[in-house]
């Protein structure tokens, strides 16, 4: 036997076989087969959910449509927006997701509006419009990964791994590029255990998703009566608080400022600057809103942020950054239900005053 | 540095890549460079360890040679093998000891007790240089005269963390007379180590999850099923664990040019607890019953001295895997079912055929051995019992496995059955390239759906 012949085969074998693991992978995950039953309540699923809905509402509106994308800071009802769509000419539609970041949004818009022209605006809300940088980075945090996975072709794996920071996440999103399954792992297990009852679940959702979301109505909770003492760093809160009001206030509020490292501006600029080249040169216009910053905002002396990667892309000729303080008034504790997220009230209120903003800021529609 | 990493793979794929590249002068050292970074790897200040105890043996073998028989061949002998078994006895079994004097004494446990970092894979290494000093002793070994082949066979990366326990003989053989390995080496070595890849992590690991939530809280897990269902995870994962380790590392060395023993035949197919035995972990079995059993007398002086014989090499043999009174317990239980096996069978060898009776039989052995298991595993006596009364007495609870647990269990004993009428997994190396290469695949795709990867569970056996 040729001595070389046995090595050859192996080799051979180890290709076909990775080819053959590929193409499976690729018939199950890269095809519509298992993202049609992924669990609606994972991460997947519910960016999937809300891909769909968008993509079923571009059927049925027209020519005026303003699509939002934010994280769960960025509340409002688009049900009270459009509301106010006789007068203002423009229907507003929600693909942002508690969670979601930068990352999820490109992906989710690139699917959405595959040639950069379907919507009139994309509006981002924002903590702040500066850079400041937090202990929380979402430049290498891999959930990214697990929203957006359903959307990542085999070319955008290299690309998206090398956009984490350190080698083992680089590594792990590469990973899971390549091979979604290590990826949906636990969600194809928990279908596995509930086949049926996980295939009925997915048709109601499909069902009823867009009256669940378009007509949901936030907690009435408040934060009303919660006091910071903001040199001591001590708050006082109304009695009844929940330990969730207490925690939130507790981390999002009460903390000394972070070194600021820049990873914040540099995240922004990329992730930002690949969507606003997308839409170089289209109709689209793109928009800033600087959210309502919590029931009592942290004081201008805590914040360290030196840039503003927002105000640099509003050079962009089709950029607009809405008014920093339009929402300012909304920052009392009786409108936020804990200390990120505005109430039924809050929500009330801010969705109408986005709705007329944005309008303003656009113009009518032509 | 865990066989299921990715930093072992990329060891590994270097280390492959200097010993094909070098000459054949360079290549010994090329191993024995690579299993020291190994071992160095995980704690480096256990090598001094590794290197006495190397020495020790290395020169006893050559001793023993030099001054003939007699007693000073016999002290040699003993020197040695109290050498080896005084550092096994310090690191493994000093805390244990010292417990159970302080406990005597009516002071606390730990009273006292040393802070001692067991080494990694002495018990498989000492167990190795005692089998080749006793081989030498006997004469069914010549000594090694050259210390790098010497120190090569006791810490060979593959084997070294938990075996299979090599006998110096087959080791040496393939050595000295070291060839390339060839076409079926190559393509059954790879298939091993995708084998042994897919058993720790898609099967093992998954059930390891099961069972350590279960073990690691057992009063919150009452009822009989869920008893049940804990430790039969707990059975998966050992031998999934064990035996996929042990492919790999078989694999690993036939991909270098050597020829490891199998250590395991579809244990859970015995159909006695005999049969269990030479199926499971057999390198150890075998160890144990060559210079343990046999030596004790084995079964040439009477039934009673045989029932002995058989009871204390089991409760040594239960020791040897750790310091704790319900290791003991294990191996005295399997050792008085082998030796109840031997009333009720004679001397006739245990039956192996497949019979209308074999599905019995096996699920009553398998049943047998989970008892055993329960003891294996628990943390300690009470909590034993507390797991076997909720077995035998306890209410109803829930089954702690899914239904996909069932059915990846489902799959591999139609593999098993399939593999003991048909030694598929033998054959597979013949098959043409397409067939060979979708085995490959589907095993590929079981770790890609099922492998638990991110959380690098440790094997079972690298904790003895």
């Amino acid at each position: 036997m040729n001595p070389k012949s046995p090595i050859r085969r192996t080799l051979l074998s180890c290709l076909l076989a990775a080819i053959g693991v590929l193409v499976f992978d690729g018939l199950l995950f890269h095809t519509g087969l298992y993202t049609s039953i992924l669990e609606p309540d994972s991460s997947a699923g519910t960016y999937q959910l809300i891909l769909h809905r968008e993509q079923e509402a571009q059927k049925r509106y027209g020519d005026s449509m303003i699509v939002t994308l934010g994280d769960s800071r960025f509340a409002y009802s688009p049900r009270l927006c459009n509301q106010l769509t006789p007068r203002t000419g423009y229907t507003f539609r929600n693909a942002g997701m508690g969670g979601s970041e930068l990352r999820s949004w490109y992906y989710m818009l690139r699917a959405l509006d595959p040639t950069a022209n379907r919507y009139r605006a994309l509006v981002f809300g924002v903590n702040d419009y500066g850079d400041e940088d937090t202990l929380d980075y979402p430049d290498d945090n891999i959930r990214a990964l697990h929203y957006v996975i359903t959307q990542l072709r085999w070319s955008d794996a290299w690309d998206f791994a090398r956009s984490f920071r350190t080698p083992a996440v680089q590594w792990q999103a590469l990973r899971g590029a390549i091979l979604k399954g290590t990826v949906l792992q636990s969600d194809i297990q928990a279908f596995l255990t509930h086949r049926l009852k996980r295939i009925a679940y997915v048709n109601l959702c499909n069902r009823g998703y867009e009256d669940w979301t378009y007509n949901f109505v936030d907690s009435p909770a408040s934060m009303a009566g919660l006091t910071i003492d903001w040199p001591k760093m001590q708050a006082t809160f109304p009695p009844g608080s929940t330990p969730e009001q207490i925690s939130t206030t507790t981390s999002w509020l009460l903390h000394p400022p972070s070194p600021q490292t820049g990873r914040t501006a540099e995240y922004r600029r990329k992730w930002f600057g690949r969507i606003l080249d997308r839409y170089r040169g289209s109709r689209t216009k793109i928009i800033f809103v600087r959210l309502p910053r919590g029931p009592i905002p942290r004081p201008t002396s805590l914040a360290q942020s030196t840039t503003s990667s927002i105000r640099e892309f509003a050079s962009r000729p089709n950029v607009l950054l809405c008014e920093e303080a339009a929402f300012n008034s909304l920052e009392h504790p009786e409108l936020f239900k804990d200390a990120w997220h505005l109430n039924r009230e809050g929500i009330a209120r801010f969705s109408p005053m986005l709705a007329e903003q944005i309008s303003r800021m656009l113009g009518p529609p032509r | 540095m865990l066989f299921n990493t990715t930093i072992f793979f990329v060891f590994l794929a270097a280390v492959l890549a200097l010993f094909y590249a070098s000459p054949r002068g360079l290549r010994r050292y090329i191993l024995l460079a690579a299993s020291y970074f190994f071992y160095g790897y995980w704690n480096y200040k256990f090598i001094p360890l590794l290197l006495i105890l190397t020495a020790i043996d290395y020169t006893a073998g050559i001793w023993i040679e030099k001054v003939g028989a007699g007693r000073k061949r016999k002290a040699v002998l003993i020197a040695s093998l109290s050498a080896n078994l005084g550092f096994l006895g310090f690191f493994k079994y000093f805390n244990f000891v010292a417990g159970n004097v302080a406990l005597l004494m009516g002071k606390p446990a730990g009273y006292f007790f040393h802070d001692i970092v067991l080494p990694l894979g002495i018990s498989f290494h000492t167990f190795q240089s005692m089998s080749y000093v006793t081989d030498v002793y006997r004469g069914q070994q010549k000594s090694v005269r050259d210390p790098i082949d010497y120190a090569l066979y006791i810490c060979f990366f593959p084997q070294l963390v938990a075996g299979p326990i090599v006998r110096a003989r087959n080791f040496f053989h393939d050595l000295w007379n070291w060839s390339p390995p060839s076409g079926e080496d190559i393509s059954s070595g790879f298939f091993l180590l995708i084998l042994g890849l897919t058993k720790k992590m898609a099967f093992a690991d998954q059930f390891a999850k099961v069972a350590n939530s279960y073990f690691h809280d057992v009063p919150a897990h009452p009822g009989m099923v869920t008893a049940w269902s804990g430790v039969f995870a707990f059975a998966m994962q050992i031998y999934f664990d064990f035996s996929g380790y042990t492919d790999m590392a078989i694999g690993m060395a036939k991909l270098l040019g050597f020829h490891f023993p199998i250590n395991f035949r579809r244990p859970y197919l015995a159909q006695s607890i005999a049969d269990f035995w030479r199926r499971w972990h057999i390198s150890l079995s075998s160890w144990l019953r060559d210079y343990l059993y046999i030596p004790l007398g084995g079964n040439r002086h009477g039934r009673l001295a045989t029932y002995r014989n058989l009871i204390l090499t089991m409760l040594l043999g239960g020791l040897w895997h750790g310091a704790s009174w319900n290791f003991l317990i294990w191996g005295g239980y399997h050792g008085c079912l082998l030796a109840a096996e031997r009333v009720f069978r004679g001397d006739r060898p245990p039956a192996e055929k497949w019979t209308w009776m074999y599905p019995v039989k096996a699920a009553v052995t398998f049943c047998l051995v989970l008892i055993g298991w329960v003891f294996f595993r628990a943390a300690d006596l009470p909590e034993s019992l507390r797991i076997l009364q909720q077995m035998f007495h306890g209410g109803p609870g829930p089954m702690l496995l899914e239904t996909w647990h069932i059915e990846l269990i489902a799959i591999a004993l139609v593999l098993a059955a399939l593999e003991e009428k048909l030694d598929w997994s033998d054959a597979v190396v013949k098959w043409p390239v397409w067939a060979y290469a979708s085995t490959v695949a589907a095993m590929l795709l079981f770790v890609e759906l099922f492998g638990v990867i991110d959380a690098a569970i440790p094997f079972v056996y690298f904790q003895f």
